[in-house]
């Protein structure tokens, strides 16, 4: 049995439509990933999935429980971790993880989940007093003080500095290894690339596509490699793009950017070394969930979107010599 | 028959709240509100420390404690020791407890409650178990400082004034309730819970006294809950109307906030 289905879920608010056709499936002990930009309808979805919203239509099922009807079982076996939920300001760390204990028929020991989360020394300080990485730290302790099967994490390293998120992704791993099924949101790809097993990415309310973060990068039509670098003069880069190995060529200021197959590296810098151009800097990165996501989730005529699907598209100066302008 | 005892079954279990909840949780949580709630100075301020404050200083003015004719030969304190005894009830019913809920909506804290396996009415009836208990022990200071300490005199009827102070305080709660189901802000919850608060005052003669109001609003003061307990307590009314009133608000009132509650 799966532990989490959603099938043709659909949900609106008014006029708009949050979540227009979204259907999965999470596998037990899967961290299973929700991709997409914002306002694709994914916290609508781990909503429903939480029975925090009634669907309009479609069915969701949490380890065979309907989020509806039996809200009191549900609650029992899924642990939450959501957006935009705090506790009272003047609560103390430790009063909060045994109010919420309270509530589950086996819950946690309070006392291990303090040293587990690295909150044991501010086990008597107020929620209020707390820095975003320990908030973070007892929003997920709290997730888990019921003993769940099933935990939902909504944006959970959202505003973390980069320090706080690699802490979290352990505390993600730490859930799982305890035979937890995550669900987790997210908008950052490096995060699904490393803990999740399989990946949604939703778009305007649909699923585009699912597959392991892996198969993602692979099939997406940017899938190859990708080269940075700064010449030590001139490129003729007319020349370089009529390479058959070569996709796209960009100049961003002092440096250009070539995608292409994965021949590309090698095709390039013989190009480069017959002119005796110095490759300075030389950077290459395979092609990446980022590609795939950014392919699968750019709406063709979205201006604003064409402009953030641009590869390394911040020099906004930049010449661009791309098969459209060629 | 079975049919239909099955069908007002399910009916009567549609019509009540669902209140599941383990032992435990509902302890904890009256113990964690009531942390809360001492840690909030003004609240405190207010609710409890005000109206006791307020029997002392009166029971320090000397000519409050001297028979007047104009009050029936009862003194000044006599007729303000059950008037601060509820103030309390007032205040925290109608100010403290739409407030406090709001304000947990407005930031989040009961969006997060709704993922956890606490029912509505667990925490609302948690909320008033806290308030209740402080509002019933501020009542109890002002009567025993007022009595013991300025010598008022107790009431006739102590029961029946025990009895429409309980079930006035219940249904000044179940107001409270109601805006504390659906106010989605602090600010919202105060612009709803203080002009709640003035319609009881006026009703109570607090503004104006009952006597000089035209007949029509002194029908209508039975039927506001402060009203009916300051008629009950004045020894002329209809005490039993009054009493049937104040319950009628007490279960409509819980009951209502229990089904309406708003999460978020």
């Amino acid at each position: 049995m799966a532990a989490i289905e959603v099938r043709s879920l659909k949900k609106t608010y008014g006029e708009t439509t949050a979540v227009a056709d979204v259907s999965f499936d999470v596998g037990e002990g899967e961290i299973f990933g929700i991709l997409g930009p914002n306002g694709a309808g994914k916290t609508t979805t781990v909503e429903c999935v939480s029975g925090l919203r009634t669907p309009d239509s479609g069915a969701v099922r949490v380890l065979g429980l309907d989020p509806g009807r039996d809200r009191e079982e549900l609650r029992q076996v899924l642990g939450v971790q959501l957006q935009e939920s705090r506790l009272p300001a003047k609560i103390q760390v430790r009063e909060a993880l045994e109010l919420y204990a309270s509530f589950y028929r086996e819950p946690a020991d309070i006392d291990s989940l303090l040293t587990q989360w690295d909150l044991a020394d501010k086990a008597k300080a107020r929620f209020g007093k707390l820095s975003g990485g320990q908030k973070q730290r007892l929003a997920v302790a709290l997730a888990v003080v019921g003993n769940p099967r099933v935990v939902v994490l909504d944006e959970l390293t959202t505003g973390l500095d980069p320090h706080a998120r690699r802490i979290a992704w352990e505390m993600v791993e730490q859930v799982r290894a305890d035979g937890v099924t995550v669900l987790l949101v997210t908008h950052f790809m490096e995060e699904a690339e490393r803990l999740c097993d399989r990946v949604a990415i939703i778009d305007a309310g649909r699923v585009v596509a699912v597959d392991t973060p892996a198969g993602l990068a692979a099939r997406g039509p940017a899938a190859g490699q990708r080269m940075r670098f700064r010449p030590s003069e001139p490129v003729d880069e007319a020349a370089l793009l009529a390479l058959p190995e070569v996709r796209s060529v960009e100049r961003h200021g002092a440096y250009l950017d070539v995608t292409g197959d994965s021949e590309v590296i090698g095709a390039v810098t013989a190009y480069l070394a017959r002119r005796q151009i110095i490759a300075a800097e030389l950077r290459v990165e395979q092609s990446s969930l980022d590609d795939a996501f950014i392919a699968l989730t750019s709406h063709p005529g979205d201006a604003a979107h064409a402009a953030h699907a641009a590869p390394v598209g911040h020099a906004a100066p930049a010449a661009h010599v791309t098969e459209e302008s060629r | 028959m079975t049919t239909a005892t099955t069908a007002t079954a399910a009916a009567v279990s549609r019509l009540l709240p669902e209140f599941r909840m383990t032992g435990n949780g509902f302890r904890t949580l009256v113990r964690t509100q009531a942390r809360l709630l001492r840690r909030e100075p003004a609240i405190v301020l207010s609710g409890v420390v005000l109206p006791v404050a307020l029997i002392v200083v009166f029971g320090f003015v000397p000519s409050f404690g001297k028979p007047a004719a104009s009050l029936g030969g009862k003194t000044t304190l006599d007729v303000y020791v059950p008037t601060f005894a509820m103030l309390s009830s007032v205040l925290t019913a109608l100010t403290a407890l739409p407030v406090t809920f709001a304000d947990l909506r407005e930031r989040g804290v009961l969006r997060r409650l709704a993922v956890s396996p606490v029912p509505a009415a667990g925490l609302l009836a948690a909320q008033v178990t806290v308030l209740a208990t402080a509002a019933a022990a501020t009542a109890a200071s002002v009567v025993l400082i007022g009595v013991a300490g300025f010598g008022a005199s107790l009431p006739a009827h102590p029961l029946l004034m025990l009895a429409s102070y309980l079930l006035g305080t219940t249904a000044l709660l179940s107001i409270g309730l109601v805006i504390s189901a659906l106010a989605p802000s602090a600010g919202v919850a105060t612009g709803f819970g203080v002009p709640a608060m003035i319609v009881n005052f006026f009703f109570a003669g607090v503004y104006v006294p009952l006597q000089s109001l035209p007949h029509l609003l002194r029908t209508v003061s039975g039927f506001v809950p402060y009203g009916a307990i300051v008629d009950t307590w004045s020894g002329t009314g209809a005490p039993w109307q009054h009493l049937t009133v104040l319950a009628a608000y007490t279960v409509v009132g819980a009951l209502a906030a229990a089904r309406a509650f708003k999460w978020e």
